[in-house]
């Protein structure tokens, strides 16, 4: 059953099969086609790329590949065997293992645990662990990824990149319960790493490549391109072709996933406005709280402010104050000449502030609910009379703003939690636009997790609110996304703001000249 | 269609509710009707006894008595239960008087003093006779109903009073004491203390050093037992509990401290302190007589029912009274021992021979 | 709370990898030592040997039962079968020893007849959870009263009173200054703490609220472990039954009356949390112990009777802010 890793030498000869062979997936959902005959081919040895809009069938694949998806027609081959999968057991079996975009860890406990659970082998012995010989599994297997962490640290106390290593010592297990290299399905791993953690990691992939085969998949092309192999692409539930990683950019991907050439206009720079009303719509003075001190910052009317800075600079803390959420210590706030009561978010709600924040599956939407309740989650008023909610009224609104904003959704009734990423998000604003008199926009991370296509539709909406007269502040994902879309940058570092750079169109400034005042 | 169906529906079936209501309360006035006269067939009467729980000794020997007062009757009672549960109380006597109510009679023992006005407003409008014991609010007057023929009790400041006496006597007059008080907020922990309080006055040299709440059960009597041992040491020389139960955890945690100079009393005479005070563990206890309760209240219900007593010949002070209860100590505990009922208790001249006077 | 809300304050805060207890565990320990203390200032009786021997043979029972509630609170489940669990055992252990209704005489036997019947209450609450999907709330709730239903039959009336010379030796004797009671309990708190600590059950219970969905995903079948769960819970019961039908000297159907929320808020107060997977033995012990302490301490001080509930109730109410304090963020849902 157990392979040694000295073994690897002789599987490493040319293979004569593929490690893993999808043959036209079929899946259905109700009024979707998730997958509609999607053909995949992984090597051995070779890191896969999988490419795609959000809504294009990646998730649905993945899922399938380890079981959690019953497809409704097509083959998966394993080593030129034809498999079913009915299981995360049955994939493991076969040797492929995923690691979940949602962290799948148990937090309260080790490091160790979480590696081998569920095979735990020598680790138990009837029913009775043995620390030592688990702690020892866990260490040869972190010791495969050449990770440092301490195996017995319980999990809730690691950083987000170490519990990515986990989760990949964890899927490695599944060596032991085949004789062949397995595949590895990494999905997202990046999109909660920062960036020297995205470096670690792809050391690891590469070094994953040397004994398994890899799919990975990232919304963010340039990573795609850099660490795979080649590159799948997906669009609309088929595979629409492949490159190789070698020799290809980003815009040749992102043309082959919306079947065209990507916008050249990506932050629609065109409608940032030139000249400025000079009402200064928010006024913060001398603003202190937890992770931060003396922060002075001024955004008028249909004004973009990106805040950038690295980790621990107290720029999330900020914008979380301004909405009430994070209590404040001294300082004056105004908006629109008026003090901002800053002590509870909903007078801050009251006060005209919309925030879309960071984390949407947790803080910026009630999953279960239907679209249309979570689009009118704030705005009590605009569907009720009394405290009854009046159906007619709540869907008429609701179905304007679905068709405005082009919300993907079988109907206004279907459960938030069922929508792609990119559409969520777009309730989520709306949420706000329905509202109508909001004044101030605080926006945290808003295109985390979304592809290129949706992330284009959300820079129009910011856009569009900017100029019905809202005050913006951002939170990028990027340094290019502040830069492409603020009129002007506040740079924080160490909870204080340190430098405001001017941003107009045709005049932006370069990630590098932020990154000098950011350290 | 459907919405059309269902208002009709509705109305239907509250109808059909209101016409079973109006023949119900109908069927109640004649059975009130019947009350006067009593005149059921001592053969149709059916006999209901209805308690907390079987799981403690002293409602188990009520429901014992009852059976044998409906054995010398030719009869069976119907053994209720509903674990200290007000609803569920209501519950099975709303049950029972849904059925046949005419010759119905019932003995029951309500939850609390909140619990006995429905039971007695139920058996009016059904015409069901109706006695119940220990527990009724002050301003329920038994004489304004005619099928609620008469409420027990016993006069709980005279039983703690009893005891307190006993303790006493068996400290030679002087010492200290501890109390373990039932349930706090309930009458029969309030009168028994006032009794051991009229008890202590009338001994002065006797002296209460504690007094906490063990709520009328074994195992927290054992606990603060315990714990007042370990507080006033040998200054203890009397425990007065205001239960048998307590009494017995007392004599536990006595045990277990290796003391044996402490003189116990408690009230109810369950069968383990007639035991403890046939060996002398224990000093006294107080009898309510439970079989004769069981059987009493059927007894009443009993002879009114089949016209042998009729309810406007009962006295106003018969119709609630305080029954009489008897100390137990050492010397008559035999007689106490075998809980037995005697059947010349329940003729229909005598039901009402253990009255102590009506309740104040 | 799940944990991701979290991982946004983590990533931030970074903290170091770390594997003994935590500052956030320390509350209840501390709030314990200060009880004892102010308790021991204003009072002599208090401070005394003998009142700490009593307070450890009154927290026996109830460290038992908790180490029972503690496995199936862990995995996020609720546990009330504890009142007709313990009623069943003792009124069985009772009827199987040496006693005043029958000729039985089975001695150690009697004890474990009661405690596996015990075992076989919590098992149908675990089955009941994981076979007809029921909560945890209901199927313990009915299982409670099941026991209590067998408890009344096997009590027909008559108290079983126990003459089992080794039974009524456990509340009696003593070693080493304690009864042979507290000795057991200890033992069930360090078994208790191994079986969490040192077995697959127990860890796992950790795992299933901690994360379940987790567990299913890697390939593990969560549904054996609750039941197993449930039936350890129901074991610790049985034997806190025949520890109370020791104390008393009786089987009592109402042995458990009260222990099954007094367990809950013991194992609440020692930080062992409704929502699962954090706490554990140790915590819910140190729990018992306080909600003891609390209880004696006030007797000892001298609070009227009248006031000691309303006292008690505020002081654990306290207790457990104060543990929770650390943990507190800002914009907190609390269910």
């Amino acid at each position: 059953m157990t392979t040694d890793l000295i073994k690897e030498a002789d599987v490493k000869a040319p293979a004569p099969v593929h490690a893993l062979e999808v043959r036209g997936l079929v899946k259905h959902y109700p009024g979707v086609k998730a997958l509609d005959g999607v053909d995949l081919v992984v090597r051995q040895h070779e890191v896969l790329g999988l490419a795609g809009e959000n809504g294009a069938g990646k998730s649905t694949l993945l899922k399938a590949l380890v079981g959690l998806v019953r497809p409704d027609a097509g083959e998966i081959w394993v080593r030129g065997e034809k498999v079913r999968i009915k299981s995360v057991v049955d994939a493991a079996e076969h040797g492929i293992g995923m690691v979940f975009q949602e962290q799948s860890l148990v937090p309260n406990l080790t490091a160790a645990e979480n590696i081998v659970l569920g095979s735990e082998g020598r680790g138990v012995r009837r029913g009775v662990y043995r620390w030592d010989a688990m702690r020892r599994l866990a260490q040869e297997q972190l010791d495969k990824i050449g990770s440092h962490i301490d195996p017995l640290a319980r999990t809730d106390t690691l950083s987000f990149a170490d519990r990515q290593m986990v989760e990949i010592a964890k899927v490695l297990r599944i060596e032991q319960r085949t004789s062949h290299p397995p595949v590895i399905i990494l999905d997202e791993p990046t999109s909660v790493l920062e960036s020297k953690e995205i470096e670690t990691l792809f050391t690891q992939v590469r070094r994953l490549r040397e004994f398994a085969s890899v799919i990975f998949v990232s919304h963010r092309l340039d990573e795609v391109l850099d660490v795979c192999d080649r590159v799948c692409v997906l669009r609309g539930g088929e595979s629409v072709g492949e490159v190789a990683a070698a020799g290809a950019a980003p815009g040749d991907l992102h043309r082959m996933m919306i079947g065209s050439t990507g916008s050249e206009d990506h932050y629609h720079d065109t409608a940032q406005r030139s000249e400025k009303t000079l009402r200064p719509m928010l006024q913060v003075r001398g603003l202190s709280g937890p992770t931060f001190r003396d922060v002075d910052l001024d955004v008028h009317a249909g004004e973009v402010v990106a805040i950038v800075g690295v980790h621990g600079s107290g720029r999330e803390d900020v914008c979380r104050a301004l909405f009430g959420a994070v209590p404040t210590t001294a300082g004056e706030v105004t908006l629109d000449g008026e003090k901002l009561d800053l002590s509870s978010t909903r007078a801050a709600c009251a006060a005209g502030v919309g925030y879309v924040p960071a984390e949407r599956k947790i803080e910026g939407m009630v999953g279960p609910m239907s679209v249309a309740d979570n689009m009118t989650l704030t705005k009590q008023k605009a569907r009720c009379t009394g405290p009854l909610v009046m159906p007619q009224k709540q869907a008429s609104l609701v179905d304007a703003w679905i068709t405005r904003l082009s919300i993907r959704t079988p109907n206004r009734g279907t459960a938030i939690q069922r929508l792609s990423g990119g559409n969520q998000q777009k309730v989520v604003l709306a949420r706000w636009l329905v509202a109508g008199d909001i004044r101030l926009l605080l926006l945290d991370h808003p295109t985390r997790g979304l592809d290129i296509g949706a992330r284009s539709e959300v820079y129009r909406l910011m856009r569009e609110l900017a100029d019905s007269g809202v005050a913006t502040v951002l939170l990028a994902d990027s340094l290019e996304e502040a830069i492409g879309m603020a009129d002007r940058i506040l740079v924080m570092s160490d909870g204080r703001a340190t430098k405001e750079v001017a941003c107009p169109s045709g005049g932006k400034p370069t990630p590098l000249d932020l990154v000098k005042e950011m350290v | 269609m459907k919405f059309t169906s269902r208002p009709a529906a509705v109305l239907a079936g509250l109808s059909l509710a209101a016409m079973a209501l109006a023949g119900c309360s109908e069927e109640g006035g004649g059975g009130s009707a019947a009350a006067a006269s009593g005149s059921c067939d001592p053969a149709d009467v059916k006999l209901v006894g209805q308690v907390h729980n079987e799981s403690n000794p002293y409602e188990a020997s009520w429901l014992d008595g009852g059976d044998a007062f409906a054995e010398s009757v030719d009869l069976t009672q119907e053994r209720l239960t509903y674990d200290g549960d007000s609803t569920r109380q209501q519950e099975q006597i709303s049950q029972l008087l849904a059925g046949d109510t005419d010759c119905l009679v019932m003995n029951i023992l309500p939850n609390g003093d909140s619990d006995t006005a429905p039971i007695v407003e139920g058996a009016q409008e059904a015409g069901a006779y109706l006695v119940t014991q220990w527990n009724k609010p002050a301003d329920l007057d038994v004489t304004e109903y005619d099928q609620w023929l008469s409420h027990i009790t016993y006069n709980g400041i005279e039983s703690g009073k009893q005891i307190g006496d006993a303790l006493a006597e068996a400290i030679g007059g002087s010492g200290g004491i501890i109390a373990l008080q039932g349930i706090l907020d309930t009458g029969a922990a309030k009168d028994r203390f006032a009794g051991l309080e009229e008890s202590l006055a009338a001994n002065p040299d006797v002296e209460l050093l504690d007094d906490q709440t063990a709520n009328f059960s074994r195992a927290e009597a054992l606990e603060v037992t315990k714990t007042l041992l370990t507080k006033h040491g040998d200054d203890i020389k009397g425990i007065w509990a205001a239960n048998d139960d307590m009494a017995l955890g007392a004599l536990e945690a006595l045990q277990q401290a290796g003391r044996t100079d402490v003189a116990v009393v408690g009230i109810d005479a369950v069968p383990d302190a007639l035991t403890a005070i046939e060996d002398g563990t224990m000093t006294a206890t107080v009898s309510s007589d439970g079989p004769w309760q069981g059987g009493i209240g059927l007894a009443i219900g009993y002879c009114v029912a089949t016209g042998e007593l009729s309810v406007d010949d009962i006295a106003d002070e018969d119709r609630a009274w305080y029954a009489e209860q008897f100390l137990i100590e050492q010397d008559n505990v035999a007689d106490f021992s075998a809980p037995a009922t005697d059947e010349s208790d329940f003729d229909c001249d005598n039901v009402f021979s253990r009255s102590q006077g009506p309740i104040s | 709370m799940t944990s991701p809300a979290e991982d946004v304050d983590v990533v931030a805060a970074r903290p170091r990898p770390r594997r003994g207890v935590s500052f956030r565990d320390a509350g209840p320990p501390v709030a314990l030592v200060v009880m004892f203390g102010v308790f021991s200032a204003l009072s002599a009786d208090f401070r005394t040997i003998g009142n700490v021997q009593n307070i450890m043979d009154t927290a026996a029972v109830l460290a038992v039962v908790t180490c029972g509630i503690t496995f199936v609170l862990l995995m996020g489940s609720i546990d009330l079968s504890a009142p007709g669990v313990m009623g069943a055992s003792a009124l069985a252990v009772a009827l199987l020893v040496a006693n005043n209704r029958n000729d039985n005489d089975l001695g150690i036997i009697g004890v474990l007849v009661a405690i596996l019947l015990a075992a076989a209450l919590g098992c149908l609450s675990g089955l009941a959870l994981v076979l007809l999907k029921v909560p945890s709330f209901m199927t313990t709730l009915g299982v409670s009263a099941i026991g209590l239903g067998v408890a009344t039959l096997m009590f027909a009336g008559v108290q079983p009173n126990i003459t089992d010379a080794m039974i009524e030796s456990w509340a009696v004797d003593r070693f080493l200054g304690f009864s042979y009671l507290t000795w057991i309990a200890a033992t069930c708190v360090l078994l208790g703490w191994s079986i969490q600590r040192y077995t697959r059950l127990g860890r796992y219970a950790f795992a299933i609220g901690g994360a379940e969905e987790v567990l299913s995903l890697s390939g593990v079948k969560v549904a054996p472990y609750k039941v197993a769960a449930f039936t350890l819970a129901g074991s610790f019961y049985g034997l806190a039954g025949v520890m109370v039908t020791s104390q008393l000297g009786a089987g009592l159907v109402q042995a458990g009356k009260g222990y099954d929320f007094a367990a809950i808020t013991a194992a609440v107060v020692g930080g062992t949390l409704l929502t699962g997977g954090r706490g554990g033995i140790l915590h819910s012990t140190v729990g018992v112990l306080l909600v003891t302490v609390l209880t004696n301490g006030l007797v000892q001080v001298g609070v009227s009777p009248y006031w000691q509930g309303g006292v008690q109730g505020l002081i654990v109410v306290a207790a457990v802010a104060a543990a929770v304090l650390p943990q507190r963020r800002r914009n907190q849902v609390t269910k």
